[in-house]
């Protein structure tokens, strides 16, 4: 037997997704309702447009977040908590700078009593001070640890610098803010941006007709319409800037530049030459930066898309000796994209890596539910997913090339390090 | 009752089928009886920094990660003090693919010294970046030697230090390899849509062949049990003050491991919780607290850690949680307290099961425990923990004598 002879592989042929049901409840709250489950399981996420880019004022929607469940006239958070946690219930907060909301966890036989729990939480929270109080020493501490990592201060910078320190997608708190921060802002963001907003509803699991009936039931209490708010974007900085951390024995690096959304031409191709570049183990970053140099422990590129705004990243945390090396490096890294042909040995492993990608970020239920998600969030096609595949398919070496000249001009892009 | 299906080869390999039909992806997992815990104590971070080298290529194969990617696979491993373990996750229809990759890598490593030279350096940035350039990074570092004084879990996973990793020598990753690394200290599990037929042919044409080496026979003295207090404070740059109290208990396969583990939720797990309460929202003594145990497969630690606010005196930190462990001698004031956290025991092991790895890598650590017939008795364990039990389990393992304290300082400036 020839052991240095790989074995035959098929290469996937698309993408199998399957799609919740549509059921629209009262008011045109809308719930996509995945049933093809094969356990007890369900998962119901509320989200609302209440993310960080709605505030008025910093901190308002995160801490409004965190005291969702935070005691009613009649219950205090723990006695919540300890009704949601008898039943075996599980409760998320989620936030990022679009979305905000809850996730719940249960069972077939017990996600109605918990949902009940969770809702009523939410429907009669008055935001007692002294959670308020509690939250903010405990993100206070949190924030303080963070702001000790080369990896967060340099995260913050990036985004400062990116869309700006006034923006909704830049601004970053600061100690100061946590005490500014008052009762009466949360109570009402609360009632703007939960009660008279109108939530949707991702629930994933097998769930009697009751179940339904109660939600119909509680999207009776939302008569207001979405809230809507677009975030301005600024032009982005550029250059390259450096600050000093003293002690620090890694530095962290950011580099970008904002880019385009999930609608656009280019964006499939561009995720094929990003996963080339730094989007996979054995990326051009990572074979080079860490693997030939040892400069680093992880590195990788990416192309984030907010509701908003988008921006390509590279990223990573390397020793202090080595940051303008491994920068020097990085540049290198886009200067071979941009002027040498990517070969169709290394194409035809990136695409069949990309095709195997496709069928872990579908794989069950849960993972099916993100991906219509994303589809839903970002006002995309149903067949997204499979033009995605086909154009991954259809994509040459000479239109990855030509992107990387188009999209990775090193003078458009900003280069930011920490330490 | 999980679908299982096991056989052995003639050179040792045990080897365990799993099927689910639901999932487009397969899962091939093997994991070697080999980790921080066999290390030479002048060699540390040893198991970890070869977990790295064995993606270097192999005698037959240059490159471990391309081909994979060819066939639309990834890959990862993971050690941790007990064990080392490597995972693939490709289209089931490309399984041979792992198959060929993972048996090459068994049968032998490439050793070029560029792949330790460049190994050393990523695992010394991993040290530094995970370890050194954190806040509380190193805690582990300092606590494990006051617990353990002379079994080898005094060292951590990463290693007691850069230099061991720093003068690490090819003669010694190969001497580590053929010691450790063979069909006979190996469990390879499969999980996925395929048959028992298919995995028998694929496990005897690719790991048929490869020679049984000799059985590592591991012959660690356990660590006595502790008999007095003992504490440490170290000084560091983070910004709040912080207590890490670990208490001795049984390894993962002991009665101990479950009381313990049910302790620990009733103690901290959500915001229901007793620790939570009391030392975060009622006294403000802690911005954040935390119960968990270590499950060990030699030996077992309870611990209790947090961040004390600020004003808040060692002595009155260290106090406060005394206080709530003490609590857990006495009888529950509410049947519910126990029947929540076995309820929810239920629901995060049904969502935990979905994942066909989290199946598969359970099933790889029950083989390797040796304690596969209990692997559908989990369940059962937690359910039929009662009041009594929990209460003499704190009465035998929340003691002075059986606790090591380390307090982390914060400098000024």
């Amino acid at each position: 037997m020839d052991r240095t002879i790989a074995p035959e592989y098929q290469q996937a042929q698309g993408v199998e997704l399957k799609f919740p049901k549509e059921i629209q409840l009262q008011n045109g709250v809308m719930l996509y309702h995945f049933d093809e489950v094969k356990d007890e399981s369900v998962k119901l996420e509320v989200s609302w447009g209440a993310g960080t880019k709605y505030q008025s004022k910093i901190l308002q929607s995160a801490f409004t977040n965190k005291l969702l469940l935070s005691g009613t006239a009649h219950k205090t958070a723990q006695e919540i908590s300890e009704e949601i946690d008898f039943y075996g219930g599980y409760f998320q907060k989620n936030i990022d700078k679009d979305h905000a909301g809850l996730t719940i966890y249960g069972l077939t036989e017990t996600i109605q009593p918990i949902f009940q729990i969770v809702m009523n939480a939410l429907q009669y929270c008055v935001v007692p001070e002294a959670e308020l109080q509690k939250e903010v020493d405990i993100a206070l501490n949190g924030f303080r640890i963070e702001s000790e990592k080369v990896k967060t201060l340099c995260q913050r910078k990036f985004g400062q610098l990116l869309f700006g320190a006034d923006s909704p997608y830049g601004m970053v708190a600061e100690e100061s803010d946590f005490h500014s921060i008052k009762r009466e802002d949360l109570v009402d963001y609360l009632r703007t941006h939960y009660w008279e907003n109108q939530p949707t509803l991702f629930l994933c699991g097998k769930v009697d007709d009751d179940f339904i009936q109660e939600l119909q039931r509680w999207s009776a209490g939302f008569d207001q319409l979405k809230k809507e708010s677009v975030v301005q974007l600024d032009k982005q900085e550029v250059g390259v800037i450096h600050q000093e951390q003293e002690g620090a024995i890694q530095s962290a690096i950011r580099i970008g530049r904002q880019m385009f959304d999930k609608k656009h031409p280019d964006y499939f191709s561009f995720q094929l030459l990003n996963t080339i570049f730094g989007g996979y183990f054995g990326s051009r970053l990572m074979a080079n930066i860490r693997e030939d140099k040892g400069y680093t422990y992880g590195i990788g590129a990416g192309l984030a898309v907010l509701e908003d705004a988008s921006y390509f990243f590279v990223s990573t945390e390397v020793g202090v000796d080595v940051r303008t090396k491994a920068i020097d490096e990085v540049f290198h890294e886009i200067e071979r994209l941009q002027n040498e042909p990517i070969s169709e040995e290394e194409l035809d492993r990136v695409k069949n890596y990309m095709y195997g990608e496709f069928l872990r970020q579908s794989d069950g239920p849960l993972a099916m539910m993100e991906c219509f998600k994303n589809i839903h969030f970002n006002k995309l096609p149903l067949s997204y997913y499979n033009d995605f595949f086909r154009a991954i398919q259809e994509t040459s070496s000479k239109k990855l090339q030509e992107l990387a000249k188009k999209y990775l001009k090193k003078e458009e892009l900003i280069v930011v390090s920490v330490g | 009752m999980i679908d299982l299906e096991r056989f052995e080869l003639k050179n040792g390999l045990r080897v365990i089928f799993h099927q689910d039909t639901t999932s487009p992806i397969a899962v091939v997992n093997l994991m070697y009886d080999v980790g921080a815990r066999d290390e030479d104590p002048n060699r540390t971070g040893f198991a970890h920094l070869f977990e790295h080298l064995m993606f270097g290529g192999s005698a037959n194969i240059p490159n471990y990660d391309s081909p994979l990617q060819e066939a639309g696979g990834e890959c990862n491993a993971f050690t941790n003090n007990d064990i080392t373990n490597y995972y693939d996750t490709l289209p089931v229809q490309n399984l041979e693919t792992a198959f060929w990759l993972e048996s090459d890598r068994m049968l032998e490593l490439a050793f070029t010294p560029k792949s330790l030279e460049v190994q050393r350096s990523v695992v010394i940035e991993e040290f530094k970046q995970r370890y050194l350039n954190q806040p509380y990074g190193d805690v582990w570092l300092e606590l494990r030697p006051l617990i353990y004084r002379s079994h080898p879990y005094q060292w951590a996973t990463i290693g007691k230090n850069i230099e061991h990793i720093a003068e690490a020598s090819m003669e010694e990753v190969k001497d580590f390899f053929y010691r450790h690394y063979g069909p006979q200290n190996a469990v390879l599990v499969v999980g996925g849509n395929t048959t028992l037929e298919e995995v028998k042919r694929l496990s005897e044409k690719w790991f048929g062949d490869i020679p049984q080496r000799e059985k590592y026979e591991r012959q660690i003295e356990p660590e006595p049990p502790q008999t007095e207090f003992r504490s440490k404070v170290i000084q560091r740059d983070v910004p709040a003050n912080a207590i890490y109290m670990a208490f001795r208990m049984g390894n993962r396969m002991s009665d101990e491991h479950y009381l313990g583990d049910l302790t620990s939720d009733i103690l901290s797990a959500g915001t229901s919780s007793r620790m939570y309460n009391e030392l975060v929202v009622r006294t403000r003594l802690f911005s954040n607290i935390s119960a968990y145990i270590t499950a060990g497969w030699e030996d077992g630690l309870f611990v209790v850690s947090g961040q004390l606010s600020d004003g808040v005196s060692r002595e009155q930190a260290e106090e406060a949680i005394w206080v709530e462990l003490k609590k857990m001698l006495d009888p529950m004031k509410d049947p519910k307290e126990l029947m929540k956290v076995k309820n929810k025991f239920k629901t995060s092991k049904i969502f935990s099961e979905q994942s066909l790895m989290n199946r598969v890598l359970k099933v790889a650590f029950f083989e390797l425990m040796g304690t596969l017939d209990q692997i559908d008795d989990e369940l059962n364990r937690y359910d039929a923990i009662t009041e009594q039990q929990l209460q003499a389990f704190a009465v035998k393992t929340f003691r002075k004598e059986n606790n090591s304290t380390l307090f982390v300082e914060k400098t000024n400036g």
